[in-house]
């Protein structure tokens, strides 16, 4: 299998007042693989959210580099980057803040789509085919962010991810603003999208829920403190794990 | 000992939307007749009739005339506009010229946001209009000078306010959803972040237009803004100023005339303040 991302050494070293560094991410190397989904687990503070804002590029950092389809990012800037955000788009876990207040969601869904050169009525096409396919209707086009509900709205959020055409989304604690319910209609909708997208659409999933990542993903990193404690099969790790932090993990869940 | 109290105001948004029906209209009427002045004007304002000077309030004139004979009630109307366009002029100077430098210093940070915000500081340090007057001085006078030296003095408090809006745009979820859009900074400053942080700024300037007309009128007063004879409040009251024990209308007219302008537009700010505070607003679905 191919490799779409691959992360190498990635550190972040907070620089704290006093010369008190803060280290969030430590040197950690994993790739993803053509149309797999990769979970990251791990408690509030490992480093998780750290990381994919370094790979999105919404921080920078310290030291490492990150490379998506073969192309190093780490340090691309101005036109580059924003290209490159063709390539890789992220949802985030509070999809009503994901919106501008300010502008429909329909405005939200084109924008990348409007950056790539394309008028607006073929944007509000792709939009509007977007949308369909995660189960929204084109009225949502013309809704603002609090006319809809916390479901609807993710709904929405993956629209536009998805809408430029990514090779790599990264569901950023995706589903845990939502409840029970609506949890599990956002991941048979990831599911849906995977199976109609074939092997291009590879997914990062970072997640705090293990039953759920068991489920979903087709391989897991278990992160603590800014390391990599643990990989590979979910369905192993949950069985039988090797590190001390992911068994309390574990116990702690069951 | 009394013991301290949270008085808390509750307003009904009704009565908000009334009082801001009431003085919007009263601003409005305000502004339009200061654009058809030269029209509403009974007599010429700059007619000098020096047979009919210092006349008292009559029906022929209202607000009598002046030392030179001219009609009060003709250059109080005819004022309006100097008093009223220069003012408007000001801050939307000063609204414009503050945001933009706020958003770059919340924007860019780093060593940008140093410099500008210590210059800024700097004009913070001066007391206001003795700051203004020496500008005036510098430059002479003139209603042009004037209205340069109180936006000198003025756009640091927008800058504020502009700035520490962006830093907290800068950190919310939808700016960074725009930047992973590829946005451009131009396209997410104007998309993004000036409609989010229009509201406090706008609320501010209108709270402004009062305060600077008074100070407009200050100046003038002091010699350091309208020349006469152009009709100005500020400098209509320092011109007949010698005569108040004499003919009191000549001085109070435009004194008046200043306070009810005044009045209005701060009327209008706070409305608008109260009207614009999500304390306030009903909560949406």
């Amino acid at each position: 299998m191919e490799k779409v991302l691959e992360v190498n050494n990635l550190t972040k070293i907070f620089r704290g007042k006093d010369k008190q560094d803060f280290t969030a991410v430590s040197h950690i190397d994993f790739c993803l693989y053509e149309g797999e989904c990769l979970g990251i687990i791990g408690e509030s503070g490992s480093g998780k959210s750290t990381t994919v804002n370094m790979i999105t590029r919404l921080i920078e950092p310290t030291d490492g580099n990150v490379i998506l389809e073969g192309e190093d990012i780490t340090h691309i800037k101005g036109k580059q980057l924003r290209s490159m955000y063709k390539k890789m788009q992220m949802v985030f876990q509070s999809p009503i803040e994901s919106f501008d207040p300010r502008c429909t969601l329909g405005d939200g869904i084109t924008e990348s789509l409007r950056n790539n050169g394309l008028s607006k009525k073929e944007a509000n096409q792709v939009a509007e085919k977007v949308l369909k396919q995660c189960g929204l209707d084109e009225t949502f086009m013309g809704r603002y962010p609090h006319e809809v509900s916390g479901g609807q709205c993710q709904r929405a959020a993956i629209a536009r991810a998805l809408a430029v055409g990514p090779s790599v989304l990264i569901c950023d604690e995706a589903t845990s603003a939502l409840d029970v319910t609506i949890q599990k209609e956002i991941i048979d909708l990831l599911q849906s999208l995977r199976a109609s997208q074939g092997k291009k659409l590879s997914i990062l999933f970072i997640c705090h829920d293990v039953a759920l990542v068991q489920n979903f993903c087709d391989r897991v990193l278990v992160m603590h403190d800014g390391v990599i404690v643990e990989q590979g099969n979910p369905d192993e790790i949950v069985k039988n794990p090797k590190d001390d932090y992911t068994k309390k993990l574990i116990e702690s869940v069951l | 000992m009394s013991t301290p109290t949270i008085r808390k105001q509750k307003v009904k948004r009704t009565s908000m939307k009334t009082r801001l029906i009431i003085f919007g209209t009263l601003a409005a009427l305000l502004l339009i007749g200061s654009i058809f002045s030269s029209h509403l004007t009974p007599y010429d304002p700059y007619l000098q009739d020096l047979s009919n000077a210092k006349a008292a309030p009559s029906m022929e004139h209202l607000l009598g005339t002046d030392r030179y004979g001219r009609d009060m009630l003709s250059r109080v109307i005819i004022g309006s506009r100097t008093s009223i366009y220069s003012t408007l002029l000001l801050v939307a100077i000063i609204t414009a010229f503050g945001t933009a430098i706020g958003v770059i210093c919340g924007w860019f940070g780093k060593w940008i946001d140093v410099i500008l915000m210590r210059i800024s500081d700097m004009f913070l340090a001066f007391p206001g209009l003795v700051f203004a007057l020496a500008v005036a001085g510098v430059l002479g006078g003139g209603l042009h000078n004037a209205i340069i030296a109180l936006a000198a003095i003025s756009w640091p408090k927008y800058a504020r306010i502009a700035r520490s809006q962006t830093l907290a745009q800068k950190e919310t979820v939808y700016l960074r959803a725009a930047k992973l859009s590829g946005s451009s900074t131009v396209k997410i400053v104007f998309k993004h972040i000036l409609p989010n942080i229009m509201g406090p700024i706008l609320v501010t300037s209108m709270l402004d237009i009062g305060t600077m007309m008074m100070e407009l009128a200050g100046l003038s007063f002091l010699g350091l803004g309208a020349k006469p004879p152009t009709a100005e409040w500020g400098s209509m009251m320092s011109d007949t100023r010698s005569l108040i024990t004499i003919v009191p209308w000549v001085t109070l007219a435009p004194g008046i005339a200043i306070f009810i302008s005044v009045m209005i537009f701060n009327l209008l700010g706070d409305t608008i303040r109260d009207y614009a505070d999500p304390k306030n607003r009903e909560v949406r679905g």
